[in-house]
């Protein structure tokens, strides 16, 4: 534990940051829903834009008028990505190649502490600061929801889901960023690595929406198991995304648990 | 009755890829001793002292501390062990107050040394109070001697331990280490300066190219492989040469030699010299240090 409270302390400013950031985004879009009537603006505007750029929104861009549509617009925001991909690759990448690299991982490991155990409280850490951060997003949502519009209890079920598939998706990330950290010995390498991984995982994503030929890459992107418009009209199955995702996840666990018990260190 | 061996290094190999670090190396550490490993850098001290911590796996060997094999049970080892690494680092962002209570939260255990080592180290409460980032190189090694010391473990393992200590320090520093060891603690002691080895260890290995090249008492190492010798002639011999010993002063009939090995012969030849004065000075370990090194390239 005493290790679980070190990292949160190490990270609490980004975390409150990034607490703040994602809740104003949240309340921010699901208010001017109420604000801005472009229940008809915005599809003859988004019809206007060439095929390509359409994607570019999502795929129920159109429904973005609506409550529901900006809600599930929201949490899928490039901004809200971007930042959530920072708490996720930020732990990882500066807890074990990051402290190989500057010497503090070999005092912690002359302690009597498992690899295992100090592992686990890393992933621990991660996934909990993960949690809060998405939570935050979750309860601002919820506010804004209630302030401006009506909160159904369909409507809470289908955001919680979509926090859920959103907590998984960026748990998945730390995880790769994990098994990355695991065998490399310098931070900021891990880091720039695992941000070319997330960035190529998305363009792919984006790509492939566009571009018949690389459509067959779909089921091997982890974006395509987070598609927050498809759930909350559901046309796409929470199990199924949960399922892949969490498989991912245990994958990577396992691997960063076997490498991060066998490796050198410093490395 | 105890095993009075604490570390037991047996064959001890670990290659880089294909390049050794350390190769085939042996030795014993005994209870209650402080035992050098002496070797310039990249001999494969600091590689040796990984090992003995589970930090490095070995690619041939066994180690064993208090008996036990530290592959297996690395964690209770760990638990008696104390360790101070050659390049100290830790967290930036805490004071050095927080880090020390880190760390025996970490080791599960109540930092009995600990304030009388922050007195005795002159570390004052403001010092304490500074995050890490902002300590000096001394000061942080002070932090690290004291995290190293303060459960009052059975082993110490010491890497370079007095790199950024002033001289008062040190001194302070070796009177902790002879302290320890009066009462039954066992040091490793790494280091490539010679004088401090000289000062507080009873048995030196001497580790060059990732092979022990030397594994003796101190006064053993002296005596067994380099001797000075001093004489003043009476009258000029011309070309004057002596079996096995390298000239290193002259001056007008006074010559100082450096002598390896047994002397006998030496001592032969040197009765059919006019000798005047004759005197065979102690020799210091750097001499040792720099024969073993001249010897073997």
């Amino acid at each position: 534990m005493t290790y679980i409270f070190f990292i949160w302390k190490s990270h609490r400013g980004f975390l409150l940051v990034s607490m703040i950031f994602i809740s104003v985004i949240q309340f921010l879009i699901l208010k001017m829903v109420t604000t801005i009537d472009y229940s008809t603006m915005l599809p003859q505007l988004l019809e206007q834009l060439p095929e390509n750029i359409r994607v570019l929104f999502g795929d129920n861009a159109f429904s973005m008028a609506t409550v529901e549509g900006a809600a599930a617009g929201g949490l899928n925001h490039p901004l809200v990505l971007v930042l959530l991909s920072l708490a996720a690759i930020l732990i990882p990448s500066r807890h074990i190649a990051g402290e190989a690299e500057t010497g503090t991982l070999e005092l912690i490991l002359s302690f009597p502490v498992r690899r295992t155990t100090l592992l686990i409280n890393l992933y621990i850490s991660a996934v909990v600061f993960l949690f809060v951060v998405i939570f935050c997003a979750l309860c601002a949502s919820l506010l804004s929801i209630n302030m401006f519009h009506q909160l159904t209890p369909v409507l809470f079920v289908k955001l919680l889901t979509i926090c859920c598939n959103l907590w998984l998706l960026f748990i998945c990330i730390m995880s790769i960023t994990m098994v990355l950290s695991v065998f490399e010995k310098e931070g900021s390498r891990v880091g720039m690595r695992a941000a070319s991984v997330v960035l190529f995982f998305y363009l792919l994503h984006y790509l492939s929406s566009i571009w018949n030929t690389i459509q067959f890459t779909k089921p091997f992107n982890i974006f395509t198991y987070y598609q927050p418009s498809s759930l909350m009209s559901e046309q796409r199955s929470f199990l199924l995304h949960f399922g892949v995702l969490s498989t991912l996840i245990l994958i990577c666990f396992f691997v960063s648990l076997y490498q991060f018990n066998r490796r050198d260190i410093p490395g | 009755m105890k095993d009075p061996t604490v570390i037991s290094v047996s064959n001890l190999s670990k290659y880089y890829g294909g390049v050794p670090g350390v190769q085939e190396i042996n030795f014993d550490v005994n209870r209650g001793e402080i035992f050098g490993f002496l070797g310039p850098n990249g001999a494969g001290k600091t590689s040796t002292i990984r090992m003995l911590l589970d930090l490095l796996r070995p690619t041939s060997g066994k180690i064993k501390i208090f008996g036990q094999q530290i592959e297996r049970h690395s964690q209770e080892i760990r638990k008696r062990c104390g360790y101070l690494p050659g390049s100290f680092a830790a967290y930036g962002n805490i004071s050095g107050a927080e880090f020390l209570r880190f760390a025996a939260a970490m080791r599960r255990t109540k930092p009995k040394k600990q304030k009388s080592l922050i007195d005795r180290f002159q570390l004052s409460q403001g010092d304490l109070a500074k995050k890490i980032k902002h300590l000096s190189q001394g000061m942080l090694q002070k932090l690290g001697i004291i995290q190293a010391f303060f459960h009052d473990p059975d082993l110490l393992i010491l890497d370079e331990p007095t790199s950024g200590l002033d001289p008062l320090m040190q001194e302070e520093f070796y009177h902790l280490l002879r302290e320890i060891q009066q009462a039954g603690k066992t040091i490793f002691f790494s280091s490539h300066n010679l004088p401090e080895v000289e000062k507080v260890c009873h048995r030196i290995a001497i580790i060059r190219e990732g092979k022990l090249v030397a594994l003796e008492t101190l006064e053993g190492l002296k005596k067994k492989k380099l001797k000075r010798l001093r004489f003043t002639l009476s009258h000029p011999v011309p070309g004057l040469e002596l079996p096995g010993a390298s000239l290193i002063v002259q001056k007008d009939l006074s010559y100082e030699f450096l002598v390896e090995g047994d002397i006998q012969m030496l001592l032969q030849r040197l009765s059919t010299f006019p000798i005047e004065d004759l005197t065979l000075p102690e020799t210091d370990l750097e001499e040792v240090f720099m024969a073993y090194y001249r010897s073997e390239e």
